[in-house]
């Protein structure tokens, strides 16, 4: 038993980095095909002016001669050493320029992913309980039309009516000018992004809730529990709810990257200082080094996750792991 | 329960397709000309919808590059479409190490955000226009739908009208096209709107940032990348009407696209109402 758990790791872990290298092979050849020289992004406009010879030795000098495979082994061989080279339009490490960045994209993803996991479920509960009802049919509908807008016209929307109408909240960046570091002042300022991120995806995941709920609310057991005299709010409760668990769980999971990629675009809307911003920013200039670490970065997040909703489908759900086999084999049989 | 036909939906679907793809007979100016003289004006007689920061009339503008931003979802979704389908059905027949080798494939490409790669694929390209942007979407566009036509294949591979075929001599082509396509279709065809309505958020987001079709080139979403001058002149009808389109655009192609999924059975739920308690109680 323990000796198959090890096995299960290391397989895992395996399969995790196999994943991440190919990724980074995918990343890097594409960025290496770009067809705009990165010089221009390094030296700007002043590329034009200098001679062949100098734009030689600035290539030589910043390894941009070598072969793909070559400049992929040596940026391997740094990455490895955790140097990820420099950002060519900041023109300093490309850590330091993302470890700026980091912490406001996770704070208002994490606070986004928060909100979601807790009204999903809530939303979800809520509607199975009125199916079909006037309320049910009513948030059905509503939802469909916030999950609908695409979140860059939702954001402009709030900046209108908000900021620029009413000018209740502002519509911009993280802080207020000289008023850097205070916690009022920010949480103000995550009010509009935070609610554009929430109502764009909330209503994907309460409706798969209410789905799931629904074709648990038709199984035999509920019929049992019903005859045993149970409330039908005590059977959703105690008993649908915990038997979609597992799968919400798992969900959830694979949600959180791609509530994190969410905020990308009202990150860039609303001027907020993350990597979805940086990400815009290094398109445009073509800053590869930046934009790769960062494409990177996302993709690892979503690897773990998809391996994490994996796990917890296979530790909490014995069914995952025997219907997995069955697949496999069924696979194997022509 | 039979599900009805979403007649609103279809209905603004409809007039909205047909009125830009017959954008010549509606305009009243046209599309590209800048106005210096009228710019950001209101919604009045002479311009509808108004003007944009650039002078440029918005009804027209509606008309012609809601006609742009159709035929990229259209284009987009038709490459994605075909390659789904053959990776998909290729992945289901295929033996177990391409099957695997497929899906991972398929697994790595979808865990790069859907964005980024768009991102870097048009950076690729070089500098957009209609057709690279489709083909750029199209390729980011169908892991997922491959997925389902994987699934669905999977399970109707070993049938014996399936098998039958074969042995009958039947090649690749001929059973996905006489046997598993029309078998997956309805999934298919589910998903094939959703990619429309993906493809065409996908666009004008890209345009909207400026990483899609440049300003010149009119679309909804390079109509909206003019908004950040409309918020500080404080003119809505370059944020709001080009908007509303293109989420009239989006609500309908989704509301379609729930009719054609294929409906679960909807059998009597045992939670029981209150009322209903009451009825049955009453009758005994």
């Amino acid at each position: 038993m323990k000796k198959s758990n090890i096995i299960r790791i290391l397989y895992h872990a395996g399969s995790f980095l196999l994943s991440v290298f190919a990724l980074s092979v995918l990343v890097f050849t594409i960025s290496r095909l770009a067809p705009r020289d990165p010089l221009y992004a390094y030296y700007g406009e002043r590329v034009e002016k200098m001679s062949v010879e100098e734009q030689e030795q600035a290539r030589e000098r910043l390894g941009l001669n070598a072969s793909v495979p070559v400049q992929y082994m040596r940026w391997l061989a740094c990455a490895l050493h955790g140097d990820f080279g420099i950002s060519y339009q900041y023109k300093t490490d490309v850590k330091e320029v993302l470890a700026a960045r980091v912490g406001n994209t996770l704070l208002l993803g994490g606070m986004s992913f928060a909100l979601i996991f807790v009204l999903a479920l809530w939303l979800g509960l809520f509607c199975a309980w009125r199916e079909e009802r006037l309320t049910d049919r009513l948030i059905c509908r509503i939802g469909t039309v916030t999950s609908c807008i695409p979140e860059f016209w939702l954001s402009l929307l709030f900046i209108l009516l908000f900021a620029v109408w009413l000018g209740w909240l502002p519509g911009s960046g993280a802080y207020s000018v000289g008023k850097e570091g205070s916690a009022a002042d920010r949480a103000v300022h995550l009010i509009l992004p935070l609610t554009v991120v929430v109502l764009g995806h909330l209503w994907y995941y309460a409706f798969q809730v209410r789905n799931r709920l629904l074709e648990e609310v038709r199984a035999d057991y509920v019929l049992l529990a019903r005859m045993k005299g149970l409330s039908g709010k005590q059977v959703l409760r105690r008993h649908c709810l915990r038997s979609t668990m597992p799968s919400y769980l798992s969900m959830m999971a694979v949600a959180f990257p791609h509530i994190l990629g969410g905020t990308y675009v009202v990150e860039l809307v609303f001027s907020y200082p993350g990597i979805g911003t940086l990400a815009y920013e290094s398109a445009r200039y073509k800053d590869y080094n930046l934009l790769m670490v960062i494409s990177l970065l996302t993709g690892i997040t979503v690897i773990f996750c998809n391996m994490l909703a994996q796990g917890i489908n296979e530790r909490l759900d014995p069914r995952m792991r025997a219907q997995s086999k069955v697949g496999r084999g069924e696979a194997g049989g022509v | 329960m039979k599900k009805k036909i979403p007649v609103p939906s279809l209905l603004v679907l409809t007039i909205i397709v047909i009125l830009c793809f017959a954008c010549e007979l509606i305009m009243t100016k046209d599309p590209l000309y800048m106005d210096l003289s009228h710019c950001s004006e209101a919604p009045g007689k002479e311009f509808l919808f108004g003007t944009d920061t650039m002078g440029r009339d918005i009804f027209s503008m509606i008309w012609y590059g809601g006609r742009i931003s159709l035929i990229i979802g259209f284009l987009a979704t038709l490459l994605s479409t075909v390659l789904a389908v053959v990776i998909g059905s290729v992945s289901g027949c295929a033996s177990a190490p391409v099957d695997g080798i497929l899906m991972r494939m398929t697994e790595l490409i979808l865990s790069v955000p859907g964005l980024l790669l768009t991102v870097f694929l048009q950076a690729v390209f070089g500098r957009a226009n209609v057709y690279s942007l489709s083909v750029v979407l199209g390729l980011t566009g169908w892991m997922s739908m491959a997925k389902v036509v994987r699934t669905e294949v999977l399970q109707l591979r070993n049938t014996d009208y399936v098998l039958a075929a074969r042995c009958l001599g039947g090649g690749f082509f001929h059973v996905l096209r006489y046997h598993l396509a029309p078998n997956f279709f309805p999934s298919v065809l589910f998903m094939a709107v959703m990619n429309v309505r993906n493809a065409i958020v996908a666009e004008s987001t890209l345009s909207f940032m400026g990483l899609g079709l440049p300003v010149e080139e009119v679309s909804w979403g390079s109509m909206l990348s003019l908004s950040e001058n409309a918020l500080l002149s404080r003119s809505w009808w370059v944020i709001l009407i080009p908007g509303i389109f293109l989420a009239g655009t989006l609500l309908s192609l989704t509301n379609l696209g729930n009719y054609m999924r294929r409906s679960t059975n909807k059998r009597h739920s045992n939670l029981g109402c209150e009322e209903k308690d009451k009825k049955i109680r009453n009758k005994i």
